[in-house]
């Protein structure tokens, strides 16, 4: 994009900061920030920082933002996975909330793993590609509105999945502080006589407790958020939890079935797994549901039961607990009532009113996943946290990076696995061309075929999409819309003369960083010997 | 009061959207009290006098299309691109998908009924343009009337409306919002396909005049298209081909139908029976992403 271009879109954004991390050195040793901080300090406030997260940087952003009266911020330096899974991140982020930012006006550049680790030996690329990803994160902001929020009263109930030991030691930790509890099993109860004597003394008080309720029936929905989940049971018994413990322990098949409700991330063996941290033992990626880990000794087993316990304490008994609206939106001047969203949502979020043919969201069970956006043939619906007109600009923003060799590689990647993949490539050492230019999604189901024709049209090489392993989308049929869309779409391609080979599709699970890179790296080298056409 | 000087001139097309002209009946008795229209392929005056309001009809295919609708630009103080053909590019668009030797090889050649045939070359003849285009990607369009033609009802709104001084409402919504066919499988939240089956239209012995075209697995373009045809086509028991183009939320066509088609009709399926690329650009190809095929 040429200078001029910038300045104008960068005018419209005069109250966004951005706020750079050297990444303990990580970052600033192999990009040139002072020179980044230079070209954007003509337009925007701009501090960099030894890390983001000390208490000295916490108080000079919360400093900036109060004195420029940013509205809105963009974040260069770690990868959003540390805001997601750590408190250190965690806390930079309630602490620019609390300063009055919307959560949506936030973005996060992810410099540390997709432009300095990847790139180390080529600085100055890694420093031109860096500067494309935060223009792609200032374009973020500028076009993202402020994200709604409700305040949800949380339900005083928990719903423990799984009558194991650590089920039930959640359960009388639970019980004692005033919670009812209702069980939900493949059967009434399990055989927990393995175990030590000491779960006996639990089993009983559990047993004996008037507001512990036992149930063997099959899932048949669950949806809502932390604070209000809504169940149903095949037996037609409707339920309503503020938390959800999950205690199933190694039982894979379980697992299985309870996984498109639950929509938890699993590990290379199919097992739940808690988001990636040593300091949140039961946390997962849907707040409000908790997970004790298996595999771990007795003890930790009821640790980690403690602390669901406690966590979901200290939750429940608050007055209210925010609920922030990432859902998909209908412009009802351009909703036809034609019904594709209906077809599509898996999770009956899209809803329609037949007399007055207008589509419209359930908020309480919308994902956000953005395959209903992707799917709507009239642009009605958009996303609010990634919308149409931004992801369009993006790719734009990142075409205009001219890597040397001139083969240029669109990598879309999925938050759900390409994402993380990514990240572990960086994190491995594993460098790859600097002209693998990424731009993560919401979900494959969120790629709209428009996306990947723009992608060609803007000069791109080739187009990678990096999605979730067969049974792996976290959105259940996210990964394999999009295989429908892009095996129909295929002949589109033909038809404008772009080999269909320019688009490839890895399924990858969610640390599989080398056959992410390798991938794109067999590509690149593919594209030279197919020159163009 | 004073009247809207009003030329009008033919790109290429099939000068349907003149006829149409002729379709609103009467009004157009009442509309002549208001316009004057100087200039038109109908009273086949040559040159392009100075006037308010400059309408074209057709797509932008050869030089001589090319000089016309510059020179309206210069003498019309607002141009209408007038019809799908100057709005898209229309079917005259799907040209772009072959290169131009491909293009006159076929007519001039390779015709079945043409023998030692060759290409004409006279400068006499206007010289076919890389790729066709729609009227307002070569000059600055002032109002946009899609429709292969216009309904006389449209044709008489937007007049009314730029004699009138308004900017003229064109539907925003898709066409499903107009078709009054009852819809029942893409109404049930249920990951499921609305048919098992999908098929060409002269497959099947009876189509049922009042059930979605798509859920009887009839390609139906009416999800990704403009409304404002008055459903004809569906009225007429025939699915929608697209002739009102994309609406305002979508790039294209083609992409956005393909994506929604993912979730309704099996995909398999579809990929052996239809023709994708021309059912989804078959009135939009010019104004898509992606407008022409690259050359080798």
């Amino acid at each position: 994009m040429s200078d001029s271009g910038m300045n104008r879109d960068m005018r419209a954004v005069a109250r966004t900061g951005l706020f750079m991390s050297e990444g303990e050195g990580e970052i600033s040793r192999i990009i040139d920030l002072k020179s980044l901080a230079r070209h954007y300090k003509k337009s925007f406030p701009v501090l960099t920082f030894r890390n983001l997260h000390s208490s000295g940087s916490l108080d000079s952003i919360r400093a900036e933002v109060k004195q420029k009266r940013l509205d809105s911020v963009v974040l260069a330096g770690e990868s959003p996975l540390f805001y997601s899974t750590t408190r250190n991140g965690d806390l930079l982020l309630r602490i620019l909330q609390d300063a009055g930012i919307n959560s949506n006006r936030i973005a996060i550049v992810n410099l540390k793993e997709q432009a300095a680790l990847p790139h180390r030996t080529v600085p100055a690329e890694a420093t031109k590609k860096a500067r494309a990803l935060i223009d792609v994160g200032l374009e973020k902001v500028r076009l993202s509105k402020d994200v709604g929020m409700i305040e949800v009263a949380p339900k005083k109930t928990v719903a423990v999945i799984g009558t194991t030991a650590a089920g039930l030691f959640a359960a009388q930790r639970l019980l004692e502080r005033g919670f009812h509890i209702f069980f939900i099993d493949r059967v009434m109860m399990r055989d927990v006589s393995a175990y030590k004597t000491d779960v006996m003394p639990t089993l009983a008080y559990v047993k004996r407790h008037s507001d512990a309720i036992f149930h063997d029936s099959p899932l048949e929905e669950l949806y809502g958020y932390a604070g209000n989940f809504r169940i149903k049971l095949k037996d037609g018994v409707n339920l309503r939890a503020g938390g959800i413990v999950v205690a199933i322990e190694d039982d894979l098949e379980f697992t299985e079935r309870l996984y498109p409700f639950l929509r938890l991330e699993r590990d290379n063996e199919g097992y739940f797994k808690t988001i990636f941290s040593d300091t949140s033992v039961t946390e997962t990626v849907n707040p409000g549901i908790f997970l004790i880990p298996h595999g771990t000794s007795f003890a930790t087993t009821i640790a980690s039961a403690d602390s669901a316990a406690m966590s979901l304490d200290t939750l429940l008994k608050r007055h209210s607990i925010r609920h922030e609206l990432f859902v998909s939106e209908v412009d009802a001047d351009i909703c036809g009532g034609c019904g594709t969203c209906i077809k599509t949502c898996l999770f009956h979020a899209a809803e329609l009113d037949p007399v007055s043919k207008l589509s419209s969201t359930n908020i309480k069970r919308c994902v956000g996943c953005g395959n209903c956006v992707s799917a709507c043939p009239t642009g009605a619906r958009d996303q609010v946290s990634a919308n149409t007109e931004y992801l369009l600009s993006a790719i734009k923003i990142l075409s205009s990076y001219e890597p040397p060799g001139g083969i240029k590689l669109l990598y879309l990647v999925c938050e759900g696995c390409g994402y993380h993949s990514l990240d572990y490539a960086g994190r491995e050492g594993l460098e790859y061309p600097t002209s693998v230019m990424p731009l993560s999604v919401r979900c494959a189901g969120r790629i709209d075929t428009q996306f990947i024709l723009e992608a060609f049209r803007e000069g791109f090489s080739g187009v990678v999409i990096c999605k979730c392993a067969e049974d792996r989308c976290l959105n259940i049929v996210g990964n394999t819309d999009l295989d429908r869309r892009a095996n129909l779409f295929r002949a589109v391609l033909n038809s404008r003369g772009i080999s269909p080979e320019r688009l490839r599709i890895f399924g990858v699970s969610d640390c599989d960083g080398s056959s992410c890179v390798k991938g794109a790296v067999d590509f690149i080298e593919h594209l030279g010997k197919m020159g163009r056409g | 009061m004073k009247k809207l000087r009003v030329a009008t001139g033919h790109l290429q097309g099939c000068f349907g959207c003149h006829m149409a002209l002729l379709d609103l009946h009467e009004d157009l008795i009442a509309l002549l009290d208001s316009i004057d229209l100087v200039r038109s392929p109908i009273n086949d005056v040559k040159s392009v006098p100075k006037v308010e309001l400059g309408i074209l009809d057709g797509a932008l295919c050869n030089s001589s299309n090319l000089a016309l609708a510059k020179e309206f630009r210069k003498k019309a103080g607002k141009i209408l691109a007038f019809g799908t053909c100057a709005a898209f590019g229309g079917i005259n668009g799907l040209r772009n998908l072959f290169s131009l030797e491909e293009v006159l090889g076929r007519a001039y050649v390779e015709t079945e009924s043409t023998i030692k045939g060759k290409v004409p070359s006279s400068p006499d003849i206007p010289g076919m343009l890389p790729h066709v285009r729609a009227v307002h990607q070569e000059i600055q369009v002032d109002y946009v009337l899609p429709g292969c033609p216009p309904t006389p009802r449209m044709i008489k709104a937007v007049l009314s409306d730029i004699i009138g001084n308004k900017e003229p409402d064109i539907p925003q919504k898709n066409l499903c919002h107009e078709c009054n066919r009852k819809h029942k499988e893409m109404y049930i939240p249920k990951r499921e396909f609305v048919t098992n089956s999908v098929h060409a239209i002269m497959e099947l012995d009876e189509i049922d005049p009042e059930k979605c075209f798509l859920e009887q697995g009839l390609l139906c373009m009416g999800p990704a298209t403009r409304e404002g045809c008055e459903a004809r086509c569906v009225k007429g028991n025939v699915p929608c081909r697209g002739c009102m183009g994309p609406t305002t939320g979508a790039l294209e066509q083609g992409a956005k139908m393909i994506n929604a088609l993912a979730s309704i009709l099996p995909a398999g399926a579809m990929m052996f029976m239809e023709d994708v690329v021309g059912v989804g650009y078959r009135y939009s190809l010019p104004v898509s992403i992606f407008p022409y095929r690259e050359d080798k």
